[in-house]
């Protein structure tokens, strides 16, 4: 047994460790990140699920901005209310809520409904479909592919495939983080605050006598549903665009749809149809009285040539 | 060693691909099959364990030329090389935490699992057992890393499209088929095999 | 967890709790140094020694190293273990020591004991964590020795190459051209990935 070699290496891995364990603790003391108290609460009240809807990369981030005034307490959709009252606490102001947006689809083509051009047998995703198929693999150019890149991107299991091969959107599970409408590739999925219950069902940009053979729910450009329209709610943008505030969700847009491309998500109030279709008639009403003498007119110029050729004979 | 200009091109092809750490010498196998299921996690993995790897394999070197071998004490490397880093990827995790809050929002959760990789010990062992002067340990080690993270990003993107759930034959199912995949990439490596003698 | 029986933690590491192939601890080693069936088995043993000790001394220590510190602290444990190791098969067994090469020293990183250590070893008596290392370490053996029995029967056409007993399984002109890939690293992958269907098998059954 060799004592130097006993002593030399227990010195010297001594020695090692002692300085690995100064080093780190002089480290810890100047390398020490200040926690600010407020960031840290603050990010306890998130949900911590980082999805990045508020715009700031993860929750820390934004419970960073929030603490250094440069983010809203309320921007945090996935939380929604309560975490914004809760964020409110900590920083002691009053807050108010956003009204909850969920994502929406505005396509029916699934299975059975929209034309295929192709049989897409390649990597199951839509955006690589896209990239490998310009105009996608229906005859519709816009139409939905179903290939599940929203449900991918959907960090809180709110979107699935349904039977149709469209994407179904759980309103309850949605956050309103946007994260699938960023991830679709044909921007067929958008955001609209949930109170609003009727939902355009076509995005088609295809000329109007293609798309009956595209679609059965095709928009056919016909504008019957403005037309239908008493409050005015729907205007023609390429195709019917809702006005949020003066959309009461009466039906009556729907109802004269012919393929169906509107959709109400839940059933009318009897009292809000009665109401519309009442406006409706009135507004016929109104357009008729100018039938009446349309009619008096034509019969003046006979009565005169009659009247005048009376008094020649 | 003694090596010319192009042996050190040399040692740096025979580090990343003849002599790759994951599919020719086996170092780094668990991190290989954990963190691999993603692009992203293996590249903030790769990054980490390059910056890790090539400081640790300085500091080692250091540590076992200037003070170990010449008191005799080269039968502690393992004990000394391990603690070392272990301390090296603590206080990396401090700076990193305090300089770059992005960066460590990354990398942060990669450190303390590249203490117990055995690459990061393993490349510290290796350029002493190879007797690499300071110049040729610090290139090894950063080109060994650099072929671990080329290899887990590459296998990363395999995975992301090979389905592990629905189409395979239920009995592959999970690490089976991953494995396999594994074994096929490490034999399109092989061709580099040879190549480069060191 | 329920308590399990001295026998239990025993074998439990043998195989519903193996490590390489249910827990997929240690992969390193299993494989690289699967080439030979001497090898694998001088592998296990050299881990299960590590095993078996470190548990020990661990679970003796347990009251008095600081949770702050715990990890550096085990680490250090193990590889002062690793490191006796080392020097006896340097000393000893020479041949398999330069087999294995740089894996000795490797324990220390071995998923396995350290994961022991942190799960079982801080938290159990002396007799239960020596069981359990030694269990771990058998199932450990057990399954470099099956990975290495398949890629050296296969590729090399030899068991038990390295040593008197050396045996030459399918004849002489097999042995000159043998599956040579079941030796080398992509061999290696997919021994490894077949022999987990039947670990998956025996864990669902």
């Amino acid at each position: 047994m060799d004592l130097t070699t006993i002593l030399v290496s227990a010195a010297s891995l001594g020695g090692i460790g002692a300085g690995a364990a100064g080093l780190l603790a002089i480290a810890s003391r100047f390398f020490r990140v200040e926690e600010d108290t407020k960031v840290v609460a603050i990010t306890e009240a998130l949900p911590g699920a980082n999805c990045g809807g508020c715009g700031f990369a993860g929750c820390a981030g934004y419970a960073a901005a929030v603490a250094a005034g440069k983010a809203e307490p309320n921007a945090c959709t996935p939380g929604g209310a309560e975490t914004a009252r809760k964020i409110g606490e900590i920083l002691g102001v009053a807050v108010s809520t956003k009204e909850r947006a969920v994502a929406r689809l505005h396509c029916q083509g699934g299975i059975g409904i929209a034309a295929k051009r192709i049989e897409y047998l390649g990597y199951e995703s839509c955006k690589s479909l896209t990239l490998l198929v310009p105009g996608g693999s229906k005859i519709c150019p816009q139409g939905c592919e179903g290939l599940g890149d929203c449900v991918a991107a959907c960090a809180f299991g709110a979107i699935k495939i349904g039977e149709k091969r469209l994407p179904v959107i759980d309103e309850e599970k949605c956050t309103g983080c946007g994260k699938c409408v960023a991830a679709c590739p044909k921007r067929v999925l958008h955001m609209e605050a949930q109170s609003q219950k009727l939902v355009m069902g076509c995005s088609t940009k295809l000329a109007a006598k293609l798309v009956r053979k595209a679609c059965t729910t095709g928009c056919l450009q016909c504008k019957a549903c403005i037309r239908a329209c008493p409050y005015d709610a729907l205007i023609w943008d390429g195709l019917p665009k809702r006005i949020d505030e003066k959309c009461k969700a009466c039906g009556l847009c729907v109802e004269a749809c012919k393929p169906q491309s509107l959709l109400l998500l839940r059933e009318p109030d009897p009292a809000v149809k009665e109401e519309a279709k009442r406006l409706i008639a009135e507004r016929k009403a109104a357009a008729k009285p100018a039938a009446p003498a349309a009619e008096a007119k034509p019969e003046e110029p006979e009565a005169q040539p009659a009247a005048a050729s009376g008094e020649k004979s | 060693m003694e090596l010319s200009v192009a042996g050190y091109f040399q040692l740096i092809f025979w580090a990343v691909f003849v002599n790759n750490f994951i599919l020719a010498q086996f170092l780094g196998i668990c991190p290989f099959l954990g963190v691999s299921k993603k692009i992203e996690s293996s590249m903030g993995m790769g990054i980490a364990v390059v910056f890790v790897i090539t400081v640790s394999s300085v500091i080692t070197w250091l540590l076992y030329h200037l003070l170990l071998a010449p008191l005799g004490l080269s039968f502690l490397k393992t004990i000394v090389f391990i603690l070392v880093i272990a301390a090296l990827v603590q206080f990396v995790e401090m700076v990193i935490k305090k300089l770059s809050p992005g960066l460590f929002q990354a990398l942060g959760i990669y450190l303390p699992l590249i203490t117990t990789n055995c690459a990061v010990l393993g490349a510290a062992l290796l350029a002493i057992q190879k007797d690499f002067n300071f110049l040729q340990s610090l290139l090894y080690g950063f080109a060994a890393s650099v072929g671990f993270a080329l290899v887990l990003v590459v296998f990363a993107g395999i995975r992301q499209r090979m389905d592990t759930t629905t189409e395979t034959p239920a009995f592959l199912r999970g690490m089976p088929v991953t494995l396999v995949a594994a074994g096929i990439l490490s034999l399109a490596f092989l061709g580099f095999a040879g190549m480069v003698k060191m | 967890m329920a308590e399990l029986t001295a026998v239990q933690d025993l074998n439990k590491g043998l195989v519903r709790e193996n490590p390489l192939f249910v827990l997929v601890l240690g992969t390193c080693p299993a494989l690289a140094l699967t080439t030979t069936v001497v090898n694998a088995l001088g592998m296990g043993l050299a881990v299960t020694f590590v095993l078996a000790m470190s548990n020990v001394a661990i679970s003796l220590l347990r009251k008095v190293i600081p949770s702050e510190v715990r990890i550096p602290a085990y680490i250090v444990v193990i590889a002062s273990f690793v490191t006796m190791v080392d020097m006896l098969m340097e000393a000893y067994f020479l041949s398999l020591y330069q087999a294995l090469g740089v894996f000795i020293p490797l324990i220390v990183v071995n998923c396995i004991i350290l994961g022991r250590a942190e799960a079982f070893a801080a938290k159990n008596g002396l007799w239960r964590s020596l069981l359990d290392g030694l269990g771990m370490g058998l199932g450990y053996m057990l399954a470099l020795g099956s990975m290495a029995l398949i890629r050296e029967v296969l590729g090399n056409g030899t068991l038990l190459s390295g040593t008197p007993l050396e045996m030459v399984v399918f004849g002489e002109g097999f042995k000159a051209n043998p599956v040579l890939v079941m030796v080398l690293p992509p061999g290696a992958f997919l021994t490894f990935g077949l022999l987990m269907v039947g670990a998956n098998r025996l864990r669902r059954s």
